[in-house]
Order: structure tokens, then sequence, then C-alpha cells
């Protein structure tokens, strides 16, 4: 298991956690430790358990291929999504 | 013929909506706004076989959460107007996420249609879709489209009105969430009908009970009753199996459902092909090459605005000038009109309106290019190569989007700032966008940049970059004092890249634009008239000096004087402008008019010579421009040709200020405050004039000392007073 952001570009990922919460200063400022607003944002887009995602540009920011779309994200947030790497 | 069937177009944002709209709709498209927030609301009513038929288009969304204004919107549409049928638009290249939102429809209970729209894309990457299972599935009518090529079309309109003439037995299936969820809210739903039937008929069933064990907020405020006792139970059960986060519970049941049904209905090639989008991508992203690749977009689209639009605008302003002017002043003599009106029409509103109007060909390009780049897909890349830029002002790439919104009007770009989850995002962009240099600033640079720059488009082109870097350094500013703390999360989709569809293009060309002709049609009429009066009052004023007008810019002149501008004719022009920036020109065009007595007697034109002058000269126009376009490189097409000054402006103007004068009076009209209808978005946006308060503060405190630093500056390297 290691970071999302630790992923090459070529290289793809199946999530197996994303851990948001853990510090709490580190996410929007109105976190109250429960779900909010970018939990949603995440998941809607695709960015959740299970899913296989590729990295398509490791920079700053992210670009990854979730099925047929490509999601740009932070890398601090890339850093908190937990990936096994698949071949 | 029966009643009209209320449709409601629901979707992802990039599944191709507003193109299948179009298509479908054409010019019997009205555009508002939903009531009370100013989200466009699009309607189209037209005839189908037949059938009246109404077309209402929900903002696109990737869900119905109650996170954003445009969910909200969409999700109260749907449940307290209860429109006939939801038309679901689907990208059919990605099944997986745009069914997601389908799953949410479908609770609804309202007769639905699936779009499987973009189908001809997902055919080119050898995707295979098993409509019918879709429709088996899911319980209703899918159709395979292709907007961008009015495929599809008929059928799915012929499908839209089968399905809603069998309503009653065409509902979507109740799809199962799983034991649990399916029983708990069966218990809500049963509670519900004993103890509160007002509010089981009210809303729909499923949606209701979901929604209460989600604890939604937005629902809760609606309804306004305690329903802990009622959700007891159910939640217990469901806490004790599952864990404590039911809204993720359920978010969790509608992603298998969407992840097995694509797996189910979904055929990929073995080895997909290199899309074509990635590997430009790998282009425009890269990591050295993405700003300069920016840059060089951005005065592509610049030079390309000019060049094209400029041979027209020249064209109106001889034709405003001459031809136009010119049968005024004859109707009005032949119907014995006094003097004075001849003046007001001539001098006021001709010569203010006349000159602003000159540049909506200029305006028009520019919002055309800008469409393209949001309908290309391009514009979400700008977003993402300059999320590093952004993060050093503490804010990331997506409020790039509303910044590069408002190059077009600062209005809309405030308002997309809402598209920001953070408050405090929000207010810093909003702050930092009247910096965008936006379309009404255009006619002065064009005017001025015209006269006195060769290169008249690389000199625009600097003042939109001066506004960009003036933004980073308020940004960092900002950053520091205002808006302390860290910049939140950034997670955008970049859309693939597409050839936008004519159509659309110009549909969406014309809603920007029309705001400009709609604008000078009323404010700037009426300012016109407002300056004419100032200019000639009191009554019998000999000069324009010793008008109330140049009364007032002289007072105000000194406060220019340092930056090279301190004419009473400049200032009285910069406070006009506050009300729109595009008056700075059109006041201009007032205080230099000729007086409508010492017109030159010469032999007067024929009606029939004149207009046959306009349809040969706009002959010439199209000519023009196609060579500029051709010759995009190295030519300078916007360069004073006409060196004598064709009209009297642009004549006064030269003998005003010089090259340096004018580039420092480009950079104040640039900066300063930003214009009245701003002002009343912001209010709007935030509630107050707080933040309005801060932009007009620092702005106005920045014009002066930049245009200062311009011109002084300029002075000492010997570039002429």
């Amino acid at each position: 298991m290691m970071p999302l952001a630790l992923l090459s570009p070529g290289e793809a990922g199946e999530i197996v956690a994303i851990r948001l919460h853990e510090e709490k200063k580190s996410c929007c400022g109105q976190c109250s430790g429960e779900r909010h607003k970018s939990d949603n944002r995440i998941e809607e887009l695709g960015l959740r358990a299970g899913k296989t995602v590729a990295m398509l540009n490791n920079g700053a920011p992210i670009l990854l291929r979730i099925d047929e779309a490509r999601i740009a994200i932070d890398r601090s947030l890339a850093m908190k999504i937990m990936v096994r790497r698949v071949q | 013929m029966s009643r009209p069937l209320t449709i409601a177009v629901a979707g992802n944002p990039n599944a191709g909506k507003s193109t299948l709209i179009n298509a479908l709709a054409g010019s019997r498209l009205h555009v508002g706004n939903w009531p009370g927030v100013t989200v466009e609301k699009k309607e189209a009513q037209f005839d189908f076989a037949g059938r009246s038929i109404r077309l209402v288009d929900l903002p696109g969304t990737y869900s119905l959460s109650p996170y954003t204004q445009e969910e909200i919107i969409a999700r109260d549409y749907l449940v307290h107007e209860k429109p006939d049928l939801i038309l679901n638009v689907v990208d059919a290249t990605n099944l997986e996420r745009n069914l997601y939102l389908t799953m949410q429809l479908l609770e609804l209970d309202i007769p639905t249609v699936l779009a499987l729209n973009i189908f001809d894309e997902a055919e080119a990457k050898g995707y295979r879709i098993d409509v019918k299972g879709i429709e088996t599935m899911l319980g209703v009518v899918a159709v395979p489209t292709a907007a961008t090529k009015n495929r599809g079309l008929q059928e799915l309109l012929a499908a839209v009105i089968a399905t809603a003439d069998a309503a009653a037995d065409r509902r979507p299936k109740a799809l199962s969430y799983g034991t649990d969820l399916d029983q708990a809210a069966g218990w809500v739903t049963e509670a519900l009908h004993q103890h509160y039937p007002e509010l089981a008929k009210r809303y729909p069933q499923r949606w209701l009970a979901c929604k209460l064990m989600e604890g939604d907020t937005e629902l809760g405020k609606e309804i306004n009753l305690d329903t802990t006792t009622l959700l007891a139970e159910p939640l217990h059960h469901l806490r004790r199996a599952h864990g404590e986060d039911i809204e993720a519970l359920l978010a969790e049941a509608r992603y298998a459902l969407a992840t097995g049904l694509t797996f189910e209905v979904l055929r990929k090639p073995e080895a997909p092909r290199r899309e074509i989008t990635e590997k430009i991508d790998r282009v425009v992203l890269h990591r050295l090459f993405g700003i300069p690749i920016f840059l060089f977009a951005m005065w592509l689209v610049f030079k390309l605005t000019f060049d094209l639009s400029s041979p027209f605008g020249d064209w109106l302003d001889g034709m405003i000038a001459g031809p136009f002017r010119r049968w005024i002043e004859v109707g009005m003599g032949a119907i014995g009109a006094p003097d004075w009106t001849v003046s007001l029409a001539l001098d006021g509103v001709v010569a203010g309106v006349g000159f602003v109007l000159v540049f909506v060909p200029v305006i028009f390009a520019m919002m055309f290019f800008i469409t393209f780049l949001e309908g290309s897909g391009y514009m979400a890349r700008a977003a993402f190569v300059m999320d590093r830029a952004m993060h050093t002002i503490g804010l990331h790439g997506k409020s790039f989007i509303p910044m590069l919104l408002g190059f077009g009007c600062n209005v809309p770009g405030i308002y997309a700032t809402r598209t920001l989850e953070n408050p405090r995002d929000k207010a810093l962009t909003a702050l930092l966008l009247p910096l965008m240099s936006c379309g009404a600033r255009l006619p002065v640079y064009v005017l001025f940049a015209g006269i006195f720059f060769t290169h008249s488009g690389t000199v625009i082109w600097s003042l939109y970059i001066l506004g960009i870097a003036l933004a980073i350094v308020m940004g960092l500013i900002f950053k520091r004092t205002l808006f302390r703390g860290e910049a939140p999360m950034f997670i955008m989709e970049l859309p693939p890249y597409r050839m936008p569809a004519l159509q659309s293009l110009l549909i969406h060309t014309w809603e920007k634009g029309k705001h400009f002709l709609i604008k000078a049609g009323t404010y700037i009429l009426a300012v016109s008239v407002f300056v004419w009066f100032l200019l000639n009052l009191p009554w019998g004023v000999e000069s324009k000096r010793d008008s109330y007008l140049g009364q007032t810019g002289a007072v105000m002149a000194p406060l220019f004087a340092p930056l090279g501008f301190g004419t009473w004719e400049a200032s009285a022009s910069l406070l006009t402008g506050v009300i729109a920036k595009e008056i700075v020109v059109g006041t201009m065009g007032e205080i230099y008019a000729p007086q409508a007595d010492a017109e030159d007697t010469g032999p007067t034109p024929t009606l029939g010579e004149d207009a046959r002058e306009m349809v040969v000269s706009l002959g010439g126009a199209f000519q023009a421009a196609g060579h500029n376009v051709v010759s995009t490189f190295g030519v300078s097409s916007l360069a004073a040709e006409d060196e004598d000054g064709a009209t009297p402006l642009k004549g006064a103007v030269r003998s005003a200020f010089t090259p340096l004068t004018a580039y420092a009076f480009m950079v104040f009209v640039l900066l300063y405050m930003p214009c009245v209808v701003v002002a009343i978005a912001m209010r709007q946006e935030f509630g107050s004039w707080k933040w309005f308060g801060v932009a007009f503060a620092y702005q106005s405190l920045l014009a002066w000392t930049v245009a200062l630093l311009v011109y002084q500056g300029g002075r000492l390297f010997g570039l002429g007073g």
C-alpha cells in the first residue's frame, strides 16, 4: 500500500483507502471530523475504494485517469489516498 | 392538441447536455435565470409529431446531494415542479459515473428516458454498449444519440413522447439497494404513511425515505419536522450492521448499482487505443511547456480577435460617422426639429452610443473565442496548468476559470465563483477578478492602441498580462493579510477535447455578447444623453470646457496630472466610465464630436450612393478580415492606416495623448474601480457591500500607483512625455 501520489506516470493502482480526516487541520477548515462536502465531490468523480486509477501526469497537480474521465487533484490530496499497485 | 409535455433535461457536466438541447431546440431556446438565483435557466418550447414539448434544462450536476447551488436547483425543480418526464443525458464514453446520477434520478419515480449521448465517440473507441440491457435493467427507454452530428434526435423525441403517453406503466423500476437498506426504507415509508400522510403525498416516497435516512439538511429545513422517533428504529438497525454513516452507505449502494450495470452492458476492446486527448494533454499539460503554451494560446486568441474584427469595426465606424449621421441630420432637418435636439441626437446619442457600437464586432469575436476555449475543453487545462501559480496566491486552479470568464465580462465571472465550495476562495477570487481585463475595456484599448502603436495587438495583449501579473501580486498581499490559511483541496474533471458544434458555439457567443448590445441600448444610451446635457449646461455654454462636465473634469484633472493625462476630457471620461468602462470611449466621442454647424458643406452623397458605398465597403471588410487571418503573424492590421484621422475622435485623441500617456491611460482604465454592474453582482453574491468596498479601495489605489509608475518610469527612460 502506498500513497497515490507516489505512482509514476503510466502506472495504475487500486484505491484501498481514503484518509481525509485523520489530521483535522489539513482539510477544508470547516471540518468537524464528519463527512462533508469535499468527500462527496471526491466520490462523485469516481475516487473511491475499489476503483483502479491510472497516473497520467505526476506533477503538481496530479492528473489521473478514472474509467474514461481525467481527474485533476492536488498532490496533498493524492498523499491521503492509499493505493495498491496493479500491473 | 394535448397539453405541452414538460421535460426536465438532467445530466453530468460535460455530457453534451447543452449541445443536445441546442440541437433539439435550435433558435427556440429561451435563456433566463432560475428564480432567486443567477444560475442560467434555459427553456425551449417546440412541436414534434403534433405534440407541444417544453424542455427545461437543469444545471449540470454529478449528483443530487444538496451541496452546491446547482444540485439544489436541479432537485428542487424535479421534486417540486414534478415534470412529466426526465430526459437524462448520459455520456456513453463514461457510463459508470454518469449512471450514478441516473440512480438518483430514478429514485424520484418520474418517467425517465436516457439519451446515451456521445455514442459516436464510444463506438469509435470500440466500445460495445448493450442498449437493450440497460433498458431491461433500469426499466427505462435508452436511445443512442450524437448531438454534435444530429444523430438519434428524432428517435429520442419519439421515445420521449411514447414514454410520456404510457406514463402510468412506464415508471422506472425500483432498484434494490440491498436487503438492509430496502427494508429500512420500507419501514420509513410505512411510518410516513401512517403519521404524515401529507408529506408522503408531497414527495416521491423512495426518495423521501432515502433522504430522511441520509439526514439531508436541506430537506430537513424544508419539512421542518422532528423525525427522530420515526427514524430511530430503522437507523438503529442499519447502524448496527453497517456503521454510523448512512449517507456513505446509500452512496455506496448507488455506486454498486452503477458499477454493476456498467459491468453488464459495456464491453471495452482489449487494448484501448491511446486516446488523442491524452496525447494532446501530454504536451499541453507539460511541466515546462504548459504555461508557455497557455500564454501563446491566449496571445493567439487576442490576435485573431482583433485581426478578424477590426475591418468590421472600421466599417461600422465609417458607416456611423458617415451615412448614418448624415441621414439623421437630413431627416431631422426635414421635419424641422429644433437645433438642440439635432445636437442631442448627433453629438449625444450617435457620438456616444455609436462609438460604443463600433466595438461590437471585436466584443463578439472575443466572446466567440472564449466560447471556443470553453467548448473545446482547453479552459479546464488552463485551470490545470495555472494551479501551481494559483497556489502561490492562496487559491487553486479552479479559481482560474471564473477569472478566465472574466476576460469576456467580469459579471459572469463573479457569478461563476459560486462553483467554488469554500467561502474564502470565493471572496478572494471575486476580489482579484476585476483585474482580468473584460470586453468592455477593449474599446478603450482598441481606440488608443490603434492610434499610437504599430503592433497594437501585442500592446493590448501586454495589458491583459499586466492585469494577470497584478492579480498575482495582490493575491500575495491578500494571502498574508485578509485571507490567511491554506488553499483548500483541488479536484476537477478535465473533459476530453472536442470540436465544438458550430451551432452551439454561435448560440453561446450570442448569449454572451448580447448583453453588450442591451447595455448599449439602455445604460449607455442613457448616460450618453446625460453626458450631452452635462456638456451643454449651463444653457448656452460657449465651450465644452465651461460646461458642468468640463468643470467637474477640470476639478479632477490635477489628480491625474502626475499620470500624464491631467486633462479635463480624460478625467470626465474616466468619471462616466464608472457606469461601464466602454462609456470612456463614448464620452470621448461626445466631447470630441465636431460641432454640428461646423460640418463642411461639400456635395452630400445621395441615399443611393451611400447605400452602395456601405455594401462595397462591407465586402472590403470581409476581404480584409480574411487577409488578416491568413497572414496572422506579423501583420499589424489595427495600425492606423487612416493616417489623416478618419474620425474626429481619432484625430483629437492623437493630439491630446502621446504613446506613453496613452499607455498610462489604458493601464488606468484596466485597473480602476470595477463598473457598477460588477458592484451589483458582488453585492448579490456576498450579501453585503463589504467585498466590493475592498475591491473599490485597493483598485483605485493600484490604478493610480501603477499608471504613475508607467508614466514617470517611461519619462525617466526618455520615452517622451
